[in-house]
């Protein structure tokens, strides 16, 4: 029953949208999914290990059964979800810093959204909209993102040392290990315990 | 924006003095009244950031309280209640955020500092010689005698380090330092490319005032969080005080050991290796800028001393990734031209203290000897700005990829930690571990404070802070 799970932050914001400012929305999300560089900045922050925004329509709630009442809804929603390394208040002020363009884009369709900057108000809004997490697994609760990344470069790096080593010279495999340590030498990070959440 | 309130400001906010003698008091109010009494003596004392048209004057001096010196001095709760609550709570309280625990935790601290409820006040003299230093303290002395407002509790002396007769920039391990401090819109000041915020086109412009001083606009556009009234925040700041001592003996014999096995092992090795420490040479030239030599053209030049980014240096080929200036002023190396850091900006004060050991001194006891620097930034947030910076990026690397990895430096080592030198792709300059990292530096105490402005000051000594 926490959003924390080790390194990991999961954020769930759910905003209210009027139908009409949804179909908007949903043109932006064409435009974001189909030109790739746009996402670039997102990507780019390389604390964020995931972040998903989702348009849940106002008649396409679950329905578990037909003994189920339908809702009767007046507006669609907006579910965001995220998960990142470090703390709230370095995530929402990052986005702040560098993603205040695209962030208003996409969530300016929502009600009472104040606008990403200034950041304070900003915060306000994430708080007042966002959904403490129920559940929460991460498989490496002692590592980020970046470490996970790291990781795959340094295995990767091994194995192909590895399988090259058999059939090299004493000679060749000196080079061959130093080719590999510089192509490591910037993903050597350790692991560990996540820093005090203040 | 124009020129500042200088007259409002504390001097120590708006320059280093650059003087090289300086003494620290902390002090305890024994009564309120009388210690209001005390603040209303030094208001016609302490040092404002008014330009100095008659020249350097031979002593400053300059005033911060801490949070329970406020409630010593009977501010209004409504006042104190809205302080920050890093503040509120004081360095010791957030030993766990700040990494001081082990060697640096309170039971290690001077005793000043381990019952720190007893510290009200800093009470700072910067003098250009050691005669203006006791005039001035003497000066001081009296006035406490004649309020009866203050006790002062202990003394701390620093003063800059003298080799072959001149005053230099070094701190104990021989590095230059106490250059480079941020630029902000309104400060008077020399400035020079690198020392303020990153634009998209690659130039440097000073960052928003409310990075620094309270009330006014920061980085994001917003006023730094404040206590009410607005009055007595305004043109005031926090200043975070650390006494940092450093393990001399230990610093060189670990630079000995690794740079046996580094480069040619020679002499020439060992200051390569320091200088892939630090990111910087000993004389200041950045290694980012000059990784294979020392260059004073460089080092001396300020539009180049300051003037760089890592942005081309992803790999940390040049300065490595986890150096110590590269820790703490990232500048681009995140990415987002800088954008990422230009809130987590503190501005540096302090002096070194205790005696200097030359490079020869070969003398048993180089850890122990008392000397150290005494560590003071300034900012408008000790959360978002020093905090952050000594958790994140000091303790910490994952803002650098480098997951759990602390500051070779200054980092609050355990057991098994290791720093990597990056080589570049020249298989003669492979990567190069050091292994088994010591803490080279230890926390003796410390505390946060709240540096008033002349008005606050006069509001605090008159008792006529209204919170409304």
């Amino acid at each position: 029953m926490s959003n924390i799970n080790g390194k990991v932050y999961a954020m769930n914001a759910i905003t209210p949208m009027r139908p009409w400012k949804t179909w908007i929305l949903r043109a932006i999300f064409f435009v974001l999914d189909h030109i790739k560089p746009l996402q670039a900045d997102l990507i780019n922050l390389s604390f964020i290990q995931f972040a998903r925004w989702v348009i849940v329509p106002r008649n396409r709630f679950p329905h578990l059964d037909e003994s189920q009442k339908q809702e009767s809804l007046q507006y669609d929603y907006l579910l965001f979800f995220s998960n990142f390394n470090g703390t709230w208040n370095q995530y929402i002020d990052a986005f702040s810093a560098v993603l205040s363009k695209g962030l208003d884009l996409i969530w300016r369709w929502s009600e009472k959204f104040p606008g990403s900057t200034p950041v304070t108000i900003f915060k306000e809004y994430i708080a007042r909209v966002q959904f403490d997490t129920d559940y929460y697994y991460t498989a490496y609760p002692n590592a980020t993102a970046n470490d996970v990344k790291s990781a795959h470069i340094v295995v990767q790096a091994v194995n192909t040392l590895s399988h090259d080593a058999q059939s090299l010279s004493p000679e060749q495999f000196r080079d061959a290990y130093l080719e590999f340590l510089i192509s490591v030498q910037a993903h050597l990070g350790d692991t560990g315990e996540a820093p005090i959440v203040f | 924006m124009s020129k500042l309130n200088a007259t409002d400001i504390q001097g120590f906010v708006l320059r280093g003095y650059n003087m090289p003698y300086a003494r620290y008091g902390f002090l305890h109010f024994e009564n309120s009244a009388r210690a209001r009494d005390l603040i209303r003596r030094l208001l016609g004392i302490v040092t404002t950031g008014r330009s100095w048209d008659q020249g350097k004057p031979q002593s400053t001096v300059n005033v911060a309280f801490t949070y329970r010196g406020l409630v010593k001095l009977e501010l209004p709760i409504a006042t104190l209640i809205s302080f920050p609550v890093e503040f509120q709570q004081g360095m010791k309280a957030r030993g766990g955020i700040l990494g001081d625990t082990g060697l640096n935790s309170h039971e290690h601290w001077d005793e000043l500092w381990r019952n720190e409820t007893q510290v009200h006040a800093w009470l700072a003299i910067n003098a250009l010689t050691t005669d203006a230093l006791e005039a001035r303290t003497g000066q001081l002395q009296e006035l406490m005698q004649e309020t009866g407002g203050a006790r002062v509790l202990s003394y701390q002396d620093a003063a800059a380090i003298v080799e072959d007769g001149k005053v230099t920039l070094k701190e104990h391990f021989g590095f230059t330092d106490g250059f480079g401090n941020p630029d902000y819109l309104g400060v008077c000041r020399s400035t020079q490319p690198g020392q303020g915020k990153l634009m998209p086109d690659g130039s440097w412009a000073p960052l928003a005032t409310g990075e620094l001083l309270l009330g006014y606009a920061d980085e994001a556009g917003e006023l730094p969080v404040a206590p009410v009234p607005h009055i007595l925040a305004s043109n005031g700041t926090f200043m975070v005080y650390r006494k940092l001592h450093q393990n001399v003996g230990t610093f060189r014999r670990f630079l000995d050991t690794w740079a046996a096995r580094y480069g040619a092992g020679d002499n020439f090795a060992r200051e390569k290796l320091a200088s892939k420490f630090i990111g910087r040479w000993r004389d200041g030239t950045p290694v980012e800028s000059s990784p294979d030599k020392p260059d004073p053209a460089i080092a001396q030049d300020p539009n180049l001393s300051t003037n760089f980014t890592y942005g081309e240096d992803t790999a940390g080929t040049r300065c490595p990734i986890g150096a110590h200036i590269r820790r703490v002023h990232p500048r681009d190396a995140f990415g987002f031209k800088g954008r990422l850091i230009n809130r987590r900006r503190i501005t540096r004060r302090g002096l070194p203290y205790g005696p200097f050991a030359s490079e020869s001194d070969a003398s048993p006891d180089l850890d122990t000897v008392e000397r150290g620097v005494i560590f003071m930034a300034l900012n408008a947030s000790i959360s978002r700005q020093f905090e952050f910076v000594q958790q994140q990026w000091v303790n910490y690397g994952n803002d650098a990829h480098l997951g759990n990895e602390k500051d070779l430096l200054m980092g609050n080592h355990a057991a098994g930690e290791k720093y990597v030198i990056q080589g570049d792709t020249n298989p003669a300059n492979p990567p190069f571990v050091c292994a088994h990292l010591p803490n080279f530096v230890e926390l003796r105490g410390g505390e946060y404070f709240f540096l008033p402005s002349i008005t606050a000051l006069g509001m605090m000594a008159m008792n006529l802070v209204d919170p409304r």
